[in-house]
């Protein structure tokens, strides 16, 4: 009875303050059980702001983020092949200021883990008893002789951030003719998103083959020699386009000689060891690092790329009280060769295991045993579409990648001597399920 | 004595705390897929907080056991100890279900509502929100969730072991099933 009362109370002023009475900062911060900053707003940094929120609202969260919009990677590749309109992958931050996150819209220039302060390129500064870094990554364009970060914005977008170089991709295929060449360049692992280059190649196949451009080819120069759901997308890709010499689409894995190793956009031409590819469009996607933030702080000690963490809550193994998840973070079994894959699951997963290692500590509470997940669903063509499923657990300090609960979707059904196509009604759900993922996923983190 | 009572007191308090974080922590995973709390924001992925703890239990264990077909569950759910579903039931079940009205046309909605009063009523209610014992409520599941679950119960290509269930979708025409189903996508609380 009284809480009913009090409920109805404060919908009356909240509603009559409008969402503003959530928002008074100072007030707030007085009482606060502890300050958390949140450096980067992607699906990391947003997820982790929004249940540290759910979880316990005493707790004062700040995030800082760069960008007033958010554009989701994830299916981004069907506003390539002009499948599906940006906007239906753009949030604000208004849900995360609903929930009484501080959002600040500023670039976070440097962090004093003596002080425990951010100092923001706006001249700000904001204390924090425990830090979240989730910059997401940057691009090392030094890597490819002859790209540079002004050319992958002109003439050679990479379009791995999406954004408006998603849109000038779009624009490039969409002007690309009959007969012409797309060229998408991957680099050497690890990079954001593992499917995400051979997902594009059959969306880009899938454009030219609805655009009357049948004679168009999608090469893949790969400096890799394998890539993940590599026998889902071969299968798509054989029965949609063509795969291989003669077909729309090729690979030239690393062992081929498939590693860019300069570009020359004058002559829109790639370079291999031996060989020279010309293309009418070059997706060159530079290899990448933890972004620079994470770096400057001396936290991305694996290969001076990327921020290893701890097991059991993400806690970075240089800095105390600073927690580094997404895409800037290497974690997982790593010596087992199932390393966190980079995705926007993983993020969102990671940012609930700091969230609730914080939310405990804060409280005085035991800390509760970690699972990670992950999932990433894969669109390759009208009503074709597959996915991959990871669970992760903690044992002993350690990550125990959990094959029973991981796995991509069926190759075949019937048995190792006998087998049978999987049937097409499989791929058709999966695919509608993509979207239904994607909303989801927007929603638990920005909503 | 009276500290060993207290003592035995509060570790049964910590333990029951520990589990129930525990627990918790393995329901938040399914959130991102099925919206936080389990109720759903994107059409083809259904709502599951405040689905019948019976029914939530018996769909997992049949996609961990391969007793029914699945896209995605099936891979998930075998990752999970029998205890661990049956927790991650007793918590879903515990959360109030919250439709989300959908909208449809008109006459969809009336040759929903007709296939509805002819056969689905007898198991799910007339809005779907009064089923039978080892049904879920179908009143604001996703229109679009529920129109891909009822291609399952139609296609050989699935193994859907509800066999009332799977014989009633075929006493109706399939475009009379998807209305139904747009029907009760459109009800409300
Ligand atoms: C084409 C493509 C397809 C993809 N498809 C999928 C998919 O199907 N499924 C999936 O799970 N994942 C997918 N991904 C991967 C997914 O996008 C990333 O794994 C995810 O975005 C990682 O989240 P993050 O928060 O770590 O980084 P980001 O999303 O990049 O967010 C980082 C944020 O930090 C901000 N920032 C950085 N530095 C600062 C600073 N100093 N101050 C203030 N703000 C800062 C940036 O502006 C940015 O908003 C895809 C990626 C690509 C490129
Ligand atoms: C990667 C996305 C994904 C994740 C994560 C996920 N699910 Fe699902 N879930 C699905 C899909 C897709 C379906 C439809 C059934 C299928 O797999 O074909 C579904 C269906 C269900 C259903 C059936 C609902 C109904 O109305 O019959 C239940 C119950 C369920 N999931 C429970 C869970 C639980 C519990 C978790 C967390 C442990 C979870 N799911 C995590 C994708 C997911
Ligand atoms: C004989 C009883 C019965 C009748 C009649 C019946 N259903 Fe069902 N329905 C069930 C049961 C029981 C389940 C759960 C099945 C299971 O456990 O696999 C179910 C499940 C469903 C589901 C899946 C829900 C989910 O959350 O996954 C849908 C959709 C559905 N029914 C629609 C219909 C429609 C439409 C009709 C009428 C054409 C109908 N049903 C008629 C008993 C019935």
């Amino acid at each position: 009875m009284h809480s009913i009362l009090r409920r109805d109370l404060l919908k009356v002023v909240s509603a009559a303050a409008g969402v503003a009475i959530l928002r008074v900062p100072q007030a707030r911060a007085a009482g606060a059980k502890a300050r958390v900053v949140v450096v980067g707003g992607g699906f990391a940094g947003a997820s982790c702001a929004r249940y540290l929120r759910l979880l316990d609202p005493g707790i004062d969260v700040t995030l800082i983020e760069r960008e007033r919009r958010y554009t989701s990677c994830p299916l981004s590749n069907e506003v390539v092949s002009g499948e599906r309109a940006i906007a239906t992958l753009q949030t604000g931050y208004g849900g995360l200021s609903e929930r009484g996150v501080r959002v600040v819209f500023d670039e976070a220039a440097r962090i004093d883990p003596v002080a425990k302060t951010v100092a923001t390129a706006g001249g700000k500064s904001f204390g924090y008893d425990f830090l979240v870094v989730s910059p997401g990554v940057d691009f090392d364009y030094g890597a490819v002789k002859g790209l540079t970060a002004e050319l992958a914005e002109t003439r050679l977008p990479h379009a791995w951030k999406a954004g408006p170089q998603t849109l000038l991709l779009r624009k490039q295929l969409d002007a690309m003719p009959d007969g012409g060449r797309f060229i998408i360049s991957v680099p050497k692992g690890p990079f954001r998103c593992p499917p995400g280059p051979y997902e594009r190649a059959a969306q880009v196949a899938m454009h030219c083959l609805h655009h009357g451009k049948k004679k168009a080819k999608v090469l893949i120069l790969d400096s890799n020699d394998s890539f993940s759901k590599k026998p889902l997308f071969e299968e798509a890709y054989k029965a949609l386009y063509g795969y291989g010499p003669g077909g729309m689409i090729e690979w030239v894995p690393a062992s081929s000689d498939g590693k860019v190793e300069e570009v020359d956009a004058k002559s829109m031409t790639c370079l291999t060891t031996f060989e020279n590819f010309t293309g009418d469009v070059l997706n060159i996607i530079p290899p990448h690092r933890a972004g620079k933030i994470a770096r400057d702080l001396g936290l991305a000690t694996v290969n001076g790329a990327w921020c290893p963490v701890r097991p059991e809550n993400m806690e970075s193994t240089v800095h105390k009280d600073i927690h580094v998840i997404g895409d800037a973070c290497v974690g997982g079994d790593v010596a087992g060769g199932n390393a966190f894959p980079k995705s926007a699951h993983m993020a969102n997963s990671q940012a609930k295991v700091v969230a609730a290692s914080l939310v405990a500590k804060v409280n005085g509470q035991p800390a509760p045993d970690p699972i990670y997940t992950n999932s990433c669903y894969s669109v390759v063509g009208h009503e074709w579409g597959f996915s991959v499923v990871h669970l992760f657990r903690v044992d002993s300090g350690q990550w125990v990648y959990v094959k029973q609960g991981s796995g991509i979707s069926p190759v075949s059904f019937g048995t190792k001597d006998a087998p049978k196509p999987v049937p097409r009604i499989y791929r058709k759900m999966e695919a509608e399920y993509a979207d239904g993922w994607l909303r989801n996923l927007m929603a638990d983190a920005f909503g | 004595m009276r500290k060993l009572l207290l003592a035995v007191m509060l570790t049964g308090l910590t333990s029951t705390a520990a589990a129930q974080t525990k627990i918790e922590v393995l329901a938040r995973t399914c959130n991102t897929c099925h919206g936080t709390g389990g109720v759903s924001a994107g059409t083809s992925m259904p709502s599951i907080g405040g689905l019948p703890r019976e029914y939530l239990k018996r769909v997992m264990k049949q996609w961990k056991y391969d007793e029914r077909s699945s896209i995605t569950m099936g891979r998930i759910v075998k990752g999970f100890s029998d205890d661990e579903i049956d927790a991650l039931a007793a918590y879903f079940a515990s959360r109030e279900w919250t439709p989300t009205p959908q909208k449809a046309a008109a006459d969809a909605l009336a040759a929903g509502e007709e296939a509805v009063r002819r056969v689905c009523t007898d198991c799910h209610g007339m809005k779907g929100g009064d089923p039978d014992i080892d049904a879920p409520p179908l009143d604001g599941q996703w229109g679009k969730y529920m129109a891909i679950e009822v291609e399952k119960y139609l296609s050989p290509e699935f193994k859907m072991p509800h066999r009332r269930m799977g014989k009633a979708v075929t006493e109706v025409k399939a475009t009379e099933a998807e209305a139904a189903v747009r029907y009760f996508g459109a009800q409300g609380r």
